[in-house]
């Protein structure tokens, strides 16, 4: 256990981190703001890694693909907000829960009779491919390292926007007391629209910058969406401000768990147990803190509403 | 004797106002004959699914329909209920009365423990909070290398004294036995002062609360209720599949649950039920439909499915048992309507 793969461990977890915020923090205002139960906003990951792939494809620029795969999320978004989502605001959680669960199975086939059922590779441009030393002889992926600061770009500019602008303004008091703010005279139904099409937009940037590191393919927007839950869990439904602090939170442990955590065991118990117990307990922990966090604090670390 | 004259009494009040239901069931038991007839064994299969699911929905209904409590996470009860019957196959035990006892006792606890620890939330950090408890366990058993991990592992039928479970149709009888016994205890459950009060707390709870009465001890029984059904359906969905892996438990089963539920319709007994032939018979069904319509695409029938889902959604308020007591509403007001 060196410095070095510490180093290089904490860097994967904060990447992990900042792609998990820039999907929470759009499901956390749709969840708080709108109290939509919305399961198919790992399906707007996934439209943005296949726009980006498909059009890097294309035209053969991994910029291009990149720049163009926002307005396709923010589309798609801001239709779907359109066509469905807006009939379901008054609806209970749980026609929510499957409403949502049916897009998610049409938007998977669709992709699968789009694009075929493998997975896509995409090549990194050279600008952004091989190694920089964080530390003398501790050489990391330029490209990780390009994710991290696309993303704590991201959340400082959300982080402004909502706390700095008329329009942020709008969406704290959305989140705090949705009623109060249509009283005031705020148009809450493109308010809405306009948020749900902004967080589908930064899910998609979590695509795309995903799709070179993992594989492109149906459905894998899914556990990115579930992990997204528990950070949103964690960090407060509705509080950005949470849904950072989590996903650094939720990213670390997972990424350091998974190594760390089966050796650190050997020290305590016989090897045997170790190994066995080891990878079973670190696929859990991010559970288990959620589950702790809501013991203590059943409404999260950071609760939007007063 | 009266005490047994009652107790037929109370069996066939219930029936009776649960017609519906116990139709189903007895047309499960007429089933094999027509598959037997028409030379169909594939759909016993079929119906055996059904069965399977429609009485883990059946024990999701009491907590989701009555009691209020949306939990995402029931999958994971059918999974513990499935591997207590794998691991005891593991470990040579193959008495089935043995797994399903194992499967009752674990399955109990742990909604007992989930539902202690998730019932102090409510709204959408209940249904996060299920979805966590249910993710956990399916992550501790795909690292789990001794039972098979992520592939699962292989396992016999098991055996249930004179039941040989390698006979089809007698393994076919031991589901409906299970779903006839679920059946009678969820009528009488729902039926009986708990149900009420479950019901009661769904609707307001703080006058329960007022009335002197504990909505968490009600709600925590409700949920340990739900679990054991669920573990007794994982428990024969592997004997029955021959096969455990951790697929048993991930969380579209959850959320599969909950449409077989809302489909046939939200706190009735009959619905689940209903909602699994649906579901079921719509899985099998469409692949067959759009391979007449479009062969090539045969295999992304999801494509209708999805769409279908939120339709049901959408329009299909009350789901089965809703849309047929309203055709039933408006016979009524027709022959109402032409007089004697």
């Amino acid at each position: 256990m060196t410095l070095t793969l510490i180093l290089e461990q904490t860097f994967n977890g904060l990447q992990a981190g900042v792609t998990l915020f820039l999907v929470a923090a759009g499901l956390t205002l749709i969840l708080g703001i709108m109290d939509v139960v919305f399961l198919a906003h790992g399906a707007q990951v996934m439209i943005g890694a296949y726009a980006a792939a498909a059009v890097a494809a294309a035209t053969g620029n991994f910029y291009i693909g990149l720049f163009l795969a926002i307005p396709v999320t923010f589309a798609s978004g801001y239709v779907l907000e359109f066509l469905l989502i807006r009939h379901l605001y008054r609806r209970d959680h749980m026609e929510q829960v499957l409403a949502t669960f049916g897009l998610i199975l049409f938007f998977n086939e669709l992709i699968r009779i789009g694009f075929g059922p493998a997975a896509l590779y995409s090549d990194l441009p050279r600008s952004l491919s091989g190694f920089v030393e964080i530390l003398p002889g501790a050489p990391y992926p330029i490209y990780r390292l390009w994710v991290i600061l696309v993303g704590l770009a991201c959340a400082i500019g959300i982080h402004i926007f909502v706390s700095r602008t008329r329009i942020g303004a709008m969406v704290r008091a959305g989140a705090n007391n949705p009623e109060m703010t249509a009283a005031l005279g705020i148009n809450i139904k493109i308010l809405f629209r306009f948020i749900f099409a902004v967080g589908a937009c930064f899910a998609g940037v979590a695509g795309m910058m995903l799709g070179p590191i993992t594989a492109v393919q149906p459905g894998m927007g899914e556990p990115l969406l579930i992990l997204s839950l528990v950070v949103i869990i964690i960090g407060g439904v509705g509080s950005v401000r949470g849904a950072f602090i989590a996903a650094i939170i939720v990213g670390l442990i997972d990424t350091l768990g998974r190594v760390f955590l089966p050796a650190m065991l050997r020290s305590v118990v016989d090897q045997a147990t170790a190994d066995g117990a080891g990878p079973a307990v670190a696929s859990m922990l991010v559970y288990i803190t959620m589950a702790v966090v809501l013991i203590f604090r059943p409404t999260g670390l950071f609760p939007a509403k007063g | 004797m009266s005490g047994i004259r009652n107790l037929i009494g109370l069996v066939y009040e219930g029936v009776k106002d649960n017609r519906l239901l116990w139709l189903l069931i007895i047309g499960f038991a007429l089933f094999p004959i027509i598959t037997h007839f028409a030379d169909l064994p594939f759909w016993n299969d079929v119906a055996m699914r059904i069965m399977l699911l429609g009485m883990a929905a059946m024990g999701l209904n009491l907590v989701l329909g009555y009691g209020g409590m949306v939990s995402f996470g029931h999958a994971a009860f059918i999974g513990i209920g499935a591997y207590c019957a794998g691991i005891s196959q593991f470990y040579g035990i193959t008495n089935g009365w043995v797994h399903l006892g194992f499967s009752i006792i674990t399955c109990g606890f742990a909604g007992l423990v989930i539902g202690y620890l998730a019932l102090r939330t409510s709204g959408i950090y209940f249904i996060m909070i299920t979805l966590a408890f249910a993710q956990m366990l399916f992550f501790l058993f795909v690292s789990l290398e001794a039972f098979g991990g992520d592939d699962g592992m292989s396992i016999d039928r098991a055996e249930f004294g004179f039941i040989d479970l390698y006979d089809p149709l007698r393994l076919y009888f031991l589901i409906w036995i299970a779903l006839v016994v679920v059946g009678m205890g969820l009528m009488f459950i729902v039926r009986s002062r708990f149900g009420v009060t479950l019901r009661a707390i769904k609707s307001n709870a703080s006058r329960v609360e007022a009335m002197g009465l504990s909505p968490l001890r009600f709600k925590i029984v409700g949920y340990v209720i739900s679990a054991v059904v669920c573990g007794i359906a994982g428990t024969l969905f592997a004997s029955w599949q021959e096969y455990v892996s951790p697929d048993i438990m991930h969380w579209t089963r959850s959320g599969e649950l909950m449409i077989i539920i809302i489909l046939g319709g939200l706190g009735t007994l009959a619905g689940p039920l209903l909602g699994a032939i649906v579901f079921l018979l719509l899985e099998e069904c469409l692949p067959l439909l759009l391979g007449a319509a479009a062969p090539a695409y045969a295999e992304n029938w999801m494509i209708l499915f999805g769409p279908l889902l939120i339709m049901v959604v959408m329009f299909g308020r009350g789901g089965l048992i809703g849309l047929l007591s309203q055709l039933q509403v408006r016979r009524n007001a027709r022959s109402d309507h032409r007089g004697p």
